[in-house]
């Protein structure tokens, strides 16, 4: 990741300007992150735009129907706007994605659309499985941080290591067999209430818990690493020689200054979680994505995906962002 | 950033590690073999509990689930050891220069950056939309494309205190082409990294094939597949659990123990 470019000109002045100055660069710092992650989500989505357009056949002949006629389909790929120059349609695209519109599916309903109904289904999974990995995380990870190669951290770091490259679908079975087939604690399939959405929050808790398992792995690792290098830092033995109660060290000296490296680590795991929902939605026919992504890659839906991928590209793209915050802060405006 | 690892070779002990990954590949890549009846014909009823000439049941069409079992990792852990071999040697060449040559450093640095904003399993389904007569190719591509900027950036990180050594500068000042350089004076330092490395790919991509597999855009029905067992044969999860537990179990061994055995021989 870049360092965000911030303004380092120590400050001059009365204390009036030096705040002044503070709050500055701080507007300077926000303004340069959001730039800056902003330029590679277009990157991105200029990418994904060109492997959509690449694709042999295109949404016209995908969507044909059995012995549609050549002109039928000249019709309609005139209908859908295919018969534009490509760099016309790709600036189009940009420019409707800030305003919210996606484009027009190969079926020639607005991709929006599509989503408006399982997008929130599915974000909803993921942003749960990201607020049980955080918190599973911080604990596990600071659980064996409290003593550095003892029985509990060769435990913890063992099992993290052990269940981070699992697959989500694999966790899920699992899951399903113990706690919703033998012990039948929570439901093994997900029914749609009223709203489209779960019936219960019982429906949750094992897509959830499936999600969050590996990522639980991944990060509780970081959270161990980064508690052990900030622990060494001369700070952190001051503290201690000043003989205050471990817990007190671990969450006033050493989490602060471990927390840019934890947030990092959580926002490498969105895009994860994203991706991983739309797996597990499939485990417990669980509404959102996973049914839209099924269909578009069967109908050959080139832009329903670009659609999706520009927004979890803009969701990811947010946590990123305040995890580049976390940082700016710690480090005090410092790069 | 991974901390860079040590330079020693690995140790026997290391090496143990190793093993269960290695048995567990061997295994897979010898079922097929040992199967005792054919994966296409079905040998008892639809979802058959276990028993007779079925150890673990009938799937959904009455097909033995042992012998689909023992060939049904051979393609998964082929393809997922060439995309692990292809990503680790290109990110061996790729991370070398990149140390070597800051400018091009930067470059592969913003390719991770904007690859990090695509969920995998996106890119999965994009690479096999563009690609629908890939089969079992389109997966394996989307492993690599999505490894690849990761494992640059991984080794150009090993690579950093490496090429700022002196016998290395002394190399530069003295002319060396950059293939010398990258081949003769860095890679051979690297070379617990770059057998970490492979570990890490190889579980990375067993998650994009067999997450392919499972989202049915990689091996087709009738194809013996551990991930795509599961999902034909979640339906009949409570006439025969063992259709669908083997299956995971096989899939989840296989990146548990390669991923320990990775984590040991990278001493991280």
């Amino acid at each position: 990741m870049a360092e965000p470019l911030t303004d380092t000109a120590g400050a001059a002045g009365g204390p009036a300007f030096r705040l002044r100055r503070s709050v500055g660069r701080r507007v300077v710092t926000v303004l340069t992150v959001l730039v800056h992650r902003a330029l590679l989500l277009a990157v991105l989505l200029a990418v994904v735009f060109a492997a959509v357009e690449l694709l042999p056949g295109d949404a016209a002949t995908a969507t044909a129907e059995r012995g549609e006629s050549a002109a039928g389909i000249a019709g309609r790929r005139a209908l859908l706007g295919l018969d534009r120059p490509v760099a016309e349609r790709f600036a189009d695209w940009m420019a409707g994605l800030p305003t919210g519109d996606l484009g027009t599916s190969a079926r020639g309903e607005p991709v929006a659309g599509l989503l408006a109904r399982p997008f929130p289904d599915t974000l909803l999974l993921g942003g749960l499985a990201l607020l049980v990995t955080f918190l599973a995380s911080l604990a596990l990870g600071g659980w064996a941080a409290l003593r550095p190669g003892g029985r509990t951290d060769r435990a913890v770091s063992g099992g993290a290591t052990a269940v981070l490259a699992l697959p989500e679908f694999v966790v899920a079975v699992a899951l399903v067999l113990v706690f919703a087939q033998w012990l039948e604690w929570l439901p093994a399939v997900t029914l749609a209430g009223g709203d489209g959405g779960p019936e219960s929050w019982r429906m949750l808790v094992l897509p959830v818990v499936a999600l969050a398992v590996p990522q639980i792995g991944w990060n509780t690792r970081i959270v161990r690493a980064a508690l052990a290098d900030e622990a060494r830092a001369p700070h952190v033995e001051a503290a201690v020689l000043d003989g205050l109660p471990g817990h007190r060290v671990l969450l006033r000296h050493v989490l602060p200054g471990a927390l840019p490296a934890i947030a990092a680590g959580l926002a490498t795991s969105t895009g994860m979680l994203l991706g991983g929902a739309v797996v597990v939605e499939t485990v417990f026919n669980h509404p959102g994505l996973g049914t839209v992504l099924a269909g578009a890659v069967s109908d050959r839906d080139g832009p329903v995906i670009a659609g999706v991928v520009a927004v979890a590209g803009a969701v990811v793209t947010g946590v990123l962002l305040l995890a580049d915050l976390v940082r700016a802060r710690a480090s005090g405006g410092r790069p | 950033m991974t901390p860079p690892t040590s330079v020693t070779p690995p140790t026997a002990a290391r090496l143990r590690s190793a093993l269960p990954a290695l048995f567990l590949v061997l295994l897979a890549a010898a079922g097929p073999w040992l199967s005792p009846h054919p994966v296409d014909v079905p040998v008892t009823a639809p979802y058959a509990g276990a028993g007779g000439g079925a150890p673990l049941g009938g799937d959904q069409l009455g097909r033995d689930v042992l012998s689909r079992l023992l060939a049904g990792g051979r393609e998964l852990v082929a393809s997922s050891l060439a995309v692990a071999a292809l990503v680790t040697a290109t990110a061996a060449v790729l991370g070398t220069v990149a140390a070597l040559r800051p400018r091009a450093g930067r470059v592969v640095d913003r390719a991770a950056d904007v690859l990090m904003l695509l969920p995998p399993v996106l890119g999965l389904l994009l690479v096999a939309l563009s690609w629908p007569a890939g089969g079992r190719l389109a997966p394996a591509l989307a492993a690599y494309v999505l490894g690849v900027p990761y494992a640059v950036r991984l080794v150009a990180a090993a690579a950093a205190p490496v090429v700022a050594s002196g016998y290395v500068e002394a190399a530069v000042t003295g002319g060396e082409r950059l293939g010398h350089l990258v081949v003769r004076e860095v890679l051979p330092n690297l070379r617990a990294t770059v057998l970490a490395l492979f570990g890490l790919r190889f579980v990375a991509a067993v998650y994009v094939v067999a997450t392919a597999g499972f989202l049915q855009v990689g091996p087709r029905p009738p194809a013996a597949d551990w991930a795509l067992m599961i999902r034909e044969n979640a339906g009949g999860i409570l006439l025969n659990p063992w259709a669908v537990l083997a299956p995971s179990l096989a899939i989840g061994l296989l990146a548990m123990s390669v991923n320990l055995a990775a984590a040991a021989l990278g001493g991280v």
